[in-house]
Formats: C-alpha cells, sequence, structure tokens
C-alpha cells in the first residue's frame, strides 16, 4: 500500500508540468490585467520551452499538441493555431537541447528569444492571413517583452520543482 | 561555412525527427498534423462545422469545470473586500437613498405622464424584446481577444450576430453558436465595431474596441463637442442587425479621446439575455 502511494506521489510530481499547461490552457486563468495596462505574458511558452529542453519526458510533444488544440478551442482561434505554434517553441527547444553541450540559465534564456519570436510570429501570421483577427502590435510586443523578462523568474522555481521531484526519485 | 550549415541541418532533423524514450509522435508528424487540422478547420465544410461545435460544446464544459476554483477564489476575494468596506457603503447608501427620496416624486409625476402618452398611443407595456437568458459558463481573456462563453446555443433559438444585453444594457453580440453554448464578442474587444448614435446630439458613430475597458467613438464629424448634458450612446442599428435603440453606455473624454463608459461592465458579467427578436411597435419607444 505505501508502495503504491509513494508511487501515485511521484507520478503526480512528474505529471505536475503537464497539470499545470493543461490547466492555464482549459480554465480561466488570465495572463492579461487590465489593471497593469500593458502587463501580459505567455505563460504557456515559458512553460513548454523549460520543459522540452531540460526534461523532455516529463512533457512530451503529443501533449504540448492537445494542450494547443484546446487553447484554440477555448480562445475561439482556428484549430491547429497554437498547436502550431507551441510546436515550433518546441522545436527550438529541441534543437538547442541537441546543439549543446551544457545548459544554464543564460544560455536557456537569450535562445528563449528566438522561439518567443518564432512562435508568435506563427501565430499572428495564421491569425492574420486566415482569421481576420484585428492585432495590437504595442500588446504583442510587451507580451513577448514580458514572457522574456519572467523567464528567469520561472526558471528558478522550475529548478527548484525539478531538484524536489529528483531527490523524491533518489529515495 | 559549409561545415556550419550540415552541422545546423543534421541537429534540426534530429530534433524534427527525433523521439525520446516516452515520446509517441515526432514533431515532424504532429506539424503536418497541425497544419492539416488547420487548413480542414479553415475550409468551412458542413461536416467540419458541425464536428468544431461538437468539440467547442465538450471543452467549454470541462473547461467550465476547471475553473470553478479560480472562480471560488475571485467570489470569496469579493466577499471579503465587501464585508470590509460594509461601513463605508452604508453611508454612501444612505446618502442616496435621501437622494432617491427627494426624486421620488418627480418620477411618479413622470411616470403618470407616461402612462397617459402610452394610452394616447395605445402602446403595449410589455419589454421591447423576447430574450433568452443565459449564464456565463467561462469567462477567459486573451491579450487579443475578449469574449465569454455562455450555456445557450442553437437550440434556444440564438443565432450569429443576435444582441446580448446585460441587466437591459448591450453588453456585445454572438459570434459563435453551437449546439449548447455560444460565444459572445464583449464590446471592448479589437474586433467588435457597433454602429452607435449619441444622444441628444444624435451623432452617429462606430463604438470600436481597444481591447481595453472603454471603448472608443470613431468617426465622428470633426465639428463633435460634448454638451453639458450627459451624452449617452444607443445603437443606431444600421448595420441591421443589432435593433437601434439599446443603450450602451456614456461618452467619457480621456486624453482627448471620446470613449465610451460601458453600462454593462465587461469584467462583471455573470448573466446575460440574448435578444432573439424585437417585439412589434417596440421601435416607437
Amino acid at each position: 500500500m505505501a508502495l503504491v502511494l509513494s508511487n501515485l506521489r511521484e507520478t503526480l510530481f512528474k505529471l505536475g508540468p503537464l497539470i499545470l499547461l493543461v490547466f492555464i490552457c482549459i480554465s480561466e486563468f488570465h495572463t492579461q490585467f487590465y489593471y497593469w495596462g500593458i502587463f501580459t505574458f505567455n505563460f504557456q511558452f515559458i512553460i513548454i520551452y523549460y520543459w522540452i529542453l531540460r526534461d523532455p519526458d516529463i512533457l512530451g510533444y503529443g501533449f504540448v499538441f492537445i494542450c494547443g488544440f484546446i487553447n484554440d478551442v477555448v480562445l475561439s482561434l482556428p484549430l491547429g493555431t497554437s498547436a502550431l505554434s507551441y510546436l515550433f517553441v518546441s522545436l527550438v527547444a529541441a534543437y538547442v537541447r541537441t546543439a549543446t553541450v551544457r545548459n544554464s540559465l543564460f544560455t536557456d534564456w537569450f535562445t528563449f528569444v528566438v522561439a518567443i519570436i518564432i512562435g508568435n510570429f506563427i501565430y499572428f501570421f495564421l491569425l492574420n492571413k486566415f482569421a481576420n483577427a484585428d492585432i495590437k502590435y504595442t500588446t504583442l510586443f510587451y507580451n513577448s517583452l514580458f514572457t522574456f523578462i519572467l523567464y528567469p523568474f520561472f526558471w528558478g522555481l522550475f529548478e527548484i520543482y525539478k531538484k524536489i521531484t529528483f531527490s523524491r526519485r533518489n529515495d | 561555412m559549409s561545415t556550419s550549415r550540415d552541422d545546423f541541418g543534421i541537429v534540426i532533423r534530429s530534433a524534427l525527427l527525433q523521439r525520446g524514450a516516452k515520446q509517441k509522435f515526432s514533431l515532424f508528424v504532429l506539424i503536418l498534423l497541425s497544419l492539416f487540422i488547420f487548413i480542414l478547420d479553415n475550409s468551412n465544410l458542413k461536416p467540419i462545422k458541425i464536428l468544431r461545435s461538437i468539440i467547442n460544446d465538450g471543452i467549454y464544459r470541462i473547461s467550465a469545470v476547471s475553473s470553478s476554483p479560480i472562480k471560488f477564489s475571485g467570489a470569496s476575494k469579493d466577499f471579503f473586500v465587501k464585508h470590509i468596506f460594509t461601513y463605508e457603503e452604508n453611508e454612501r447608501l444612505r446618502k442616496e437613498l435621501e437622494d432617491l427620496k427627494s426624486k421620488n416624486f418627480q418620477s411618479s409625476f413622470l411616470e403618470a405622464q407616461n402612462n397617459e402618452l402610452q394610452n394616447v398611443l395605445d402602446l403595449e407595456k410589455n419589454s421591447p424584446y423576447s430574450v433568452v437568458n443565459a449564464k456565463v459558463i467561462l469567462d477567459k481573456n486573451s491579450p487579443f481577444l475578449n469574449s465569454v462563453i455562455i450555456n445557450k446555443g442553437s437550440n434556444a433559438g440564438i443565432k450569429l450576430g443576435m444582441p446580448v444585453l446585460n441587466e437591459g444594457y448591450l453588453a456585445g453580440r454572438i459570434v459563435e453558436v453551437n449546439f449548447v453554448s455560444s460565444r459572445i464578442l464583449l464590446l471592448n474587444d479589437l474586433n467588435s465595431r457597433i454602429p452607435v448614435v449619441v444622444s441628444p446630439s444624435g451623432t452617429q458613430a462606430i463604438l470600436s474596441g481597444v481591447g481595453k475597458r472603454e471603448p472608443s467613438l470613431e468617426y465622428l464629424p470633426d465639428n463633435f463637442m460634448l454638451g453639458e448634458k450627459e451624452s449617452i450612446v444607443f445603437t443606431s442599428g444600421k448595420d441591421g442587425v443589432l435593433f437601434p435603440g439599446i443603450a450602451i453606455g456614456k461618452v467619457v473624454l480621456n486624453d482627448n479621446k471620446k470613449l465610451v463608459k460601458l453600462f454593462a461592465d465587461p469584467d462583471q458579467i455573470s448573466f446575460v439575455s440574448v435578444a432573439l427578436d424585437q417585439q412589434e411597435d417596440s421601435g416607437a419607444r
């Protein structure tokens, strides 16, 4: 019984990032605040980029695809828009993982700029060309900027989370 | 130079095609699948629309359930804040009550006069619209979209473009209809454009969402000036979709921009009425 509970707890810990990503995509979790005027960020990009880069076994590409699909339905975007955007962020993360030997916060952070640019470019290109949605480029810029600025903060949180999960696995 | 290009090609190929120990699909396959779904969704084929409608209904329900902890925490916060400010609110309400008492005599007179005039015109005293009441089940904003999902769809007679009212004021219009759910595009969304008339001057304008709480008035005549009286914005019905005369908000000036403070606060919408039809003679009101 104790072994079953321990396994269950470990599985839940490992599923944490995936649960968080699904929850953000499907729930009313807001990353836009009117009161702060310009503050908006893309939490999904941060989660996907970090976990695909640092521990791809925790967040599979298939789940990234499904989360993008859910996000499109909830936000009423053409199906496949967010999925494509998230998968290209995953591609940059997978590229950086394959190309570099030793990762640090700074290499992760600065390569994340490329992921944000490509991810947002695909998102807005598809929305602009096919959904006839009006896009405010200042909002896009602030969204990208704050996503970039906040990355080290979440990087730190995820590192702590990873250490806890890893130490539990070794116990 | 060519070596670095080769290296780039090898790494990209590896990233696209490689699958980890627990990866069931490669990135390449999933990107192709996403593109295929995107093309299908944009093809506007009827079976695809029906399928999307079913998927929407299912995911909206799951989404409403998974959002309940967030809604509960928001409601708890409101509850505590309300209790903290009860004393101040009580004082304010007492003053308002005094004001209202004095206005009551005036309104009684106006009501009597109104009844008399209605009798003269022989109009029915009913609501100007036949409506379907609905509950907001999901309110998820993105930086580029301000819309809410309601729990009524084509099963309740809702159709695309119908006006949505909140406490009698225009809150938005229907932009997506599924069988048991619909999406309302709120007035402050970037994509929202509503033809309006500004009272009392009768000036025509377009109410455009700017992604912030207060939408702006566009295409006003150059000589438009705000009068001493409060300027109220109503739908003009010029688009042939929205009924004319629905109150929207009042004009406020902000940095020389003419914005509209909405009567139906887009952040506080919980229940709405979808106006299905306008009763006969209501245009005369």
